[in-house]
């Protein structure tokens, strides 16, 4: 019996030392693998957020580390929600997100319904209409501005051979008036290609069959498109509505590099305008509170958006 | 209800010819099944009588009208295909419904609820009625895809393997149920299949098609007794028709090349021995495969023989059919 015993524990020291990772469960193992993606969240999204929600409740200013700091409660929330000129800029946010929501799908859609057409070299047209999606905003932003010019802007001079208005009369970036459409144009202008390629991964998913049925059905062209090409697209549709919403509620260097939030504050949109109050003014805590507030917005329609997708796809 | 005449027809995908020169007249009220081997053509002479493809060249006429350049829609006809091609984002009963929701016909509600329900019967799906499309079985699929052909009272049916994807059972009741339907309501239907049981239960016209080419038109009884060629001879009967070498028997006419000799043509107890290699009993009847002087035949015989493995057998040919070198029946 105590010859078995030494026979047993020599075996157990002769094992190779990989034999203890092995005796780890397969939970440890898991555990060890997501363990740096984990702490990565927790260092650059979760303490942040939290950290943020902290200082909102607070009056620290970041330029002025030496300061005090004092509780201040729920105040900087209360002055955020009553101050107008947040108000301006959550308005003025709105008018940009939903005209470009509308402008992007309406033509989006549109150019994916002829792209998806079979014709000759439509490949290359996509390419081309893809182009804009692929340059940086700053530089769509500054060539813009030039576009823009009321004296040598190639936009002005098309509107004016159009219309048959003297270019040199209206300014977009200048106008009060025009300053949030120039924003609108130049985004959907960027971004329409990329809200034409999902809808176009949408109508490819539905196959030729389909339509053919339909076709045999005495479904007129019309009919196709509202019982069939719609209904089908849709869950792709909604997911380039969200994106391009998510996106632009945040929108932030096209519109800096191309208006600067002017004139006034006309085009200042609310992550301008956040970005004033956090480095410009440096009211660290207030802006925190307003950081929270935008989140918890855009988090909570994209939450409510997203439920109504889940919705559509299910059906 | 109309009569469909083909008349010239003739296709290419590239190089091949899915059609060539197609001539085929199909008499109104009638079903026609069009036999063939997959690339044989046969779901293309469905495309071009429905108007999904036109041809290349020849004409398709419905109730002796022309239909070049008019739409599936103009034609009225209504296909049933291979792939059912439900409309997955609708329900079953939105699914046949949807040919009666035209709004050029103004079908009123009560007549498409009645419709439906209707067919829903036939096709046993009543209790799938509310569910999701693509939640359905394969079988079900295909029945909602018939279902969508059966609601319309279209002048030409056209069906694509229709009962392809169904267990046995489900494929000889709704056998009878084709059949009964298109017999009561004289409609026109041309159907595709490759399924010979298929062929020589419903059809009252068989079209026998090779490689783009109508081959043999004619009722099932003609092509089974009176097959222009082996190829045309092989698509009907069960057990296959055997086929062997002329010379095997005395007797055959001088161009002969080889004996086509279905069940009925070998006759039992006469001429020379064979010997036994299998018996298969398959219940009211037994089939016997035979070896002959080399040659494998297969033959049916009394559902109660006494017959065995190596046993002896004497045949001898009884009015076969003859081919000649290229495969051509001789008269």
């Amino acid at each position: 019996m105590t010859d078995e015993t030494t026979a047993r524990t020599s075996a157990a020291s002769r094992r190779p030392p990989a034999r203890a990772i092995k005796g780890l469960s397969d939970r440890a193992v898991g555990w060890i693998f997501v363990a740096p993606t984990i702490f990565l969240l927790l260092a650059i999204n979760i303490f942040p957020l939290i950290w943020t929600i902290r200082l909102s409740l607070t009056n620290y200013r970041a330029n002025r580390t030496t300061a005090e700091v004092s509780w201040v409660g729920l105040r900087n929330y209360e002055r955020i929600l009553t101050d107008p000129d947040i108000w301006n800029a959550m308005q003025a946010t709105a008018h940009f997100v939903i005209w470009t929501l509308v402008l992007q799908v309406l033509i989006g859609f549109t150019l994916a319904y002829l792209i998806n057409k079979k014709f000759k070299g439509n490949d290359l047209w996509t390419t081309i209409i893809v182009l804009p999606m692929m340059l940086s905003p700053a530089v769509v932003g500054n060539f813009w501005t030039f576009l823009y010019q009321p004296q040598i802007g190639l936009f002005n001079y098309f509107v004016g051979f159009l219309t048959g208005a003297d270019p040199s009369s209206f300014s977009m970036i200048g106008d009060v008036a025009l300053a949030p459409w120039a924003i609108v144009i130049v985004d959907t202008w960027m971004w329409t290609p990329f809200v034409m390629l999902i809808c176009l991964a949408g109508l490819r998913s539905i196959p030729d069959s389909i339509y053919e049925a339909a076709e045999c059905d005495r479904a007129s062209k019309w009919r196709q498109f509202w019982t069939i090409t719609i209904p089908m697209a849709l869950p792709f549709l909604m997911l380039a509505v969200l994106f391009r919403g998510i996106e632009n509620f945040k929108m932030f260097d096209l519109v800096v590099q191309l208006t600067g939030g002017g004139p006034g504050s006309v085009t200042e949109l609310t992550s301008i305008n956040l970005k004033r109050e956090a480095f410009e003014k440096w009211r660290t805590g207030y802006a925190s509170a307003y950081a929270v507030i935008l989140f918890v917005t855009v988090f909570g329609l994209a939450s409510i958006y997203v439920k109504a997708l889940n919705k559509v796809k299910e059906r | 209800m109309a009569e469909v005449r083909l008349s010239g027809l003739s296709k290419m995908f590239g190089t091949t010819a899915a059609l060539d020169n197609i001539d085929l007249t199909v008499p109104d009220g009638s079903f026609v099944v069009l036999l063939g081997p997959t690339g044989a053509g046969k779901t293309t002479i469905l495309r071009m009588v429905s108007g999904l493809d036109t041809p290349d060249n020849g004409d398709v006429y419905i109730g002796g009208k022309p239909m070049a350049g008019l739409t599936p829609a103009q034609r009225d006809v209504t296909m049933v295909f291979q792939q059912y091609s439900l409309y997955p984002h609708m329900n079953v009963r939105q699914n046949l419904e949807f040919p009666l929701k035209s709004p050029l016909l103004r079908t009123p509600q009560a007549e498409i609820d009645r419709k439906v329900n209707e067919v829903a019967e036939i096709l046993q799906i009543s209790h799938k009625l509310d569910n999701k499309a693509t939640a359905l079985s394969g079988g079900e699929m295909q029945r909602v895809s018939i279902g969508r052909a059966l609601v319309r009272n279209p002048s030409v049916y056209l069906m694509d393997e229709p009962l392809s994807s169904l267990d046995a059972k489900l494929r000889s009741d709704l056998r009878i149920e084709l059949k009964n339907i298109q017999a009561n309501s004289g409609a026109t239907l041309i159907y595709v299949t490759h399924d010979q049981v298929e062929a020589m239960t419903m059809a009252t016209h068989v079209g026998v098609l090779d490689h783009g080419r109508l081959v043999q038109f004619g009722t099932p009884r003609q092509i089974y007794e009176d097959p222009v060629s082996i190829y045309a001879a092989s698509r009907l009967g069960q057990p296959r028709i055997n086929v062997v070498p002329a010379d095997l028997f005395g007797g055959a006419p001088t161009a002969a090349r080889s004996i086509g000799l279905r069940p009925e043509h070998i006759l039992q107890g006469e001429g020379e021995d064979s010997t036994v290699n299998r018996v298969e009993h398959l219940g009211d009847q037994t089939r016997l495969h035979l070896d002959y002087k080399g040659h494998d035949l297969i033959t049916v015989t009394d559902p109660h023989t006494e017959l065995q493995r190596g046993d002896r057998l004497p045949i001898r040919p009884n009015n076969p059919l003859y081919f000649d070198a290229s495969g051509a029946r001789l008269a």
